[in-house]
């Protein structure tokens, strides 16, 4: 009651000022928040927009963020895409870019180029899980001499830029003659993506008890079965971060693609998205509609792995 | 059946750490043998060895005259349980138990009957359907006993199980390991740091330091013929009081342990040891129960000092008592009142005098 005649007199309110100032502190958090999200959100939201825009709509000043006559042409044109007549510079200049309906003369390699991310992407996935699960599992729980040695070695060839490295790859890629092979892409992804999964797995693996893999060995398993029926199960999440980061990381490569492919038949599709910026002329609307093609397969691995990342999956294993 | 022989046998670890020194042990078949020390003695080590867990790095480990060093732990008959439990988060309390016996390929129906069996006699039959995780500590424990039991193994050990559990589990967990061992009647190995389980569990307990064997004996001979001040010190609660001082001979005066005021009469037996060896300066240990009020016995049991401080523990106390700067704690009726700073005269009993070189800290009289 004292403080409260205090305040009458004194003139100030703490406690209000206290409720000020933690309002003001959730405002400044919220802005923050929605400035984020805006910078975040904007590009993706402009990409999906436009491709249900013609091509006159999408350079219209202002842009226009919801569509006025939403349109699929631009998806139809990539599934209809055929070997029709040669598109040359004389057949193009006649056309009206503003009214849209011209496609880049490499269209119909669009959907070979999503079919050969995606096999890249998916083979580099599975053969990581393979290298990498049994040598994080023997770093982390077997004491070998050199052990430290490796660790090191691994993570250090994960610093190296994958640009330091496109020579001796292409020297290496050409002597096997798997130039323009996706082969090319998935040994050169898996070296680069091994060592980071690694990497992942072992930080994992050794958070989990070396009590359990004695535990199993002495109920009978051999280091693999053990590998297999105690740690696997309870890896869920690292392995999904695994999947995750090896699955993008070849989606979205762009440099070695560059380097290792020259026609459809290996051609990812970073390289033939990015070659529709300079064709003949530029249709924004279609590359844009292919632009989402290509971010929807990692939203689906995305979701799909997502709710395997649970936490708390090793609690109960040992007192704690 | 298994009797577990270790010969010679060196552990070194890949960082140079020497974790095992010229072990030589015979564990009997049946037997309960514990292995104490303090942490970093290489008792776990030891117990991870005879489990194929760890690599012999020299020497030879045998099972029943068959050389096992190199026979991995899925291999050798043995179950173990450990500290923390370790049973598989991922799996119900039924698949705990019963994972030993699928990977060992038995049939269905007798893994049934058997984690059946096992989960009724450690009363964790209502819970199979649960995961670790919702078990509370002994629960656990339990389950561990369980997934080691099912097997039936020719070795069944034991690192630490009891740690973490509170005191009063502890007790009563300790008396159904007991009971355990009697109804399998298999050879148990018990790795512990805790001196009151060793006591009551063990038919032999080994004392360990820095890799190497103090001594091996039954609780009693370790507990009342320690072979050294390690072993003297390792065990008892509060631990032995040590006294330096001298041996005097005078001649038909007996034998006496001399330090300044303190001359303590040493019994014919003590005093016949004793003349086999020229050591004049000993050290003196007296356990902390080994005292009583001065009423009775004259002088030569004597032993004056200053309380320095009271504790109570409920059926006795512990005196802290000053003598000549040093602080020794002796166990004695709770009926008899002293205050600090007040002096005091003890007597000791002379019989259960240990008497140790003061250098080499090995015992003069075992």
């Amino acid at each position: 009651m004292t403080d409260v005649s205090q305040t009458r007199t004194g003139g100030i309110d703490y406690r209000r000022r206290q409720r000020l100032s933690r309002i003001a502190h959730s405002l400044v958090i919220l802005a923050g928040a929605i400035v984020l999200t805006i910078y975040v959100i904007a590009p993706v939201t402009w990409l999906v927009s436009s491709s249900f825009q013609t091509e006159a709509e999408i350079v219209s000043v202002p842009p226009h963020w919801i569509p006025d006559e939403p349109t699929l042409q631009n998806f139809e044109a990539i599934f209809t895409a055929q070997e029709e007549e040669e598109i040359t510079y004389e057949t193009r200049s006649g056309q009206d870019p503003a009214a849209g309906g011209f496609i880049p003369s490499t269209a119909k390699n669009l959907l070979p180029a999503m079919w050969n991310s995606f096999i890249v992407a998916t083979l580099v996935v599975i053969l990581n899980l393979l290298v990498g699960v049994p040598a994080a599992y023997a770093l982390a729980k077997i004491r070998f001499w050199g052990r430290d040695g490796s660790v090191y070695f691994i993570l250090i060839t994960r610093v190296i830029p994958d640009i330091a490295l496109v020579v001796p790859f292409f020297l290496v890629i050409r002597k096997l003659g798997m130039l323009d092979s996706i082969f090319s892409l998935v040994l050169t992804y898996l070296a680069v993506t091994v060592p980071f999964s690694v990497f992942i797995l072992l930080q994992y693996f050794e958070g989990l008890p070396d009590e359990l893999d004695k535990a199993a060995r002495v109920d009978g398993c051999s280091r693999f079965q053990a590998l297999v029926r105690v740690f696997l199960p309870l890896s869920l999440p690292s392995l999904v971060a695994v999947v995750l980061f090896t699955f993008l990381t070849s989606w979205n490569e762009f440099l070695l693609a560059l380097m290792f492919t020259q026609t459809e038949a290996s051609q990812t599709l970073p390289i033939l998205l990015a070659a529709f910026t300079s064709d003949f002329t530029i249709s924004f609307s279609f590359i844009n509609a292919a632009g989402v093609l290509a971010i929807v397969p990692p939203v689906i691995v995305a979701v799909i792995f997502e709710r395997y990342i649970v936490s708390g999956l090793t609690a109960g294993a040992v007192k704690g | 059946m298994a009797r577990i022989r270790f010969e010679n046998v060196e552990k070194k670890y890949a960082n140079g750490f020497h974790a095992v020194k010229d072990l030589n042990l015979d564990i009997r078949d049946k037997e309960f043998l514990v292995l104490l020390g303090p942490s970093g003695c290489g008792k776990s080590t030891t117990l991870n060895m005879i489990a194929g867990l760890e690599e012999v790095s020299d020497g030879n480990l045998l099972f029943d005259d068959e050389l096992v060093n190199y026979t991995p732990p899925h291999k050798r008959d043995v179950a173990m349980v450990f500290q923390s439990y370790a049973l598989y988060p991922h799996k119900t309390v039924f698949d705990n138990i019963a994972f030993g016996l699928q990977m060992r390929k038995a049939p269905r129906a007798e893994i049934e009957t058997r984690v059946r069996d096992a989960a009724r006699k450690l009363e964790i039959e209502h819970l199979l359907d649960r995961r670790p995780s919702q078990l509370s500590g002994g629960q656990r424990q339990r389950v561990a006993l369980g997934r080691a039991m099912v097997r039936d193994p020719a070795v069944f050990l034991m690192d630490e199980p009891l740690s973490n559990l509170d005191a009063a589990l502890r007790i009563s967990m300790r008396a159904e390991i007991k009971e355990l061992h009697q109804q399998m009647q298999t050879t148990f190995v018990y790795v512990t740091h805790d001196q009151a389980e060793a006591l009551t569990l063990a038919d032999r307990i080994v004392v360990m330091r820095d890799g190497v064997v103090q001594q091996i004996g039954s609780p009693d001979d370790i507990y009342e013929r320690p072979k050294n001040t390690f072993v003297a010190s390792f065990l008892g609660s509060p631990p032995i009081n040590y006294i330096d001082g001298v041996i005097e001979d005078r001649n038909g005066d007996g034998v006496k342990f001399v330090r300044g005021d303190l001359m303590l009469t040493l019994p014919e037996e003590i005093a016949a040891k004793l003349r086999h060896s020229d050591r004049r300066e000993v050290r003196l240990g007296i356990r902390a129960e080994d005292v009583d009020e001065a009423a009775q016995g004259g002088e030569g049991t004597i032993i004056r000092g200053k309380v320095n401080s009271v504790l109570p523990v409920g059926s006795d106390q512990f005196l802290g008592f000053d003598f000549y700067g040093e602080e020794l704690f002796f166990r004695v009726s709770k009926d008899l009142s002293h205050k600090v700073g007040e002096d005091v005269a003890l007597s000791v009993d002379l019989n259960r005098l240990h008497l140790f070189d003061k250098d080499s800290g090995q015992s003069l009289l075992w």
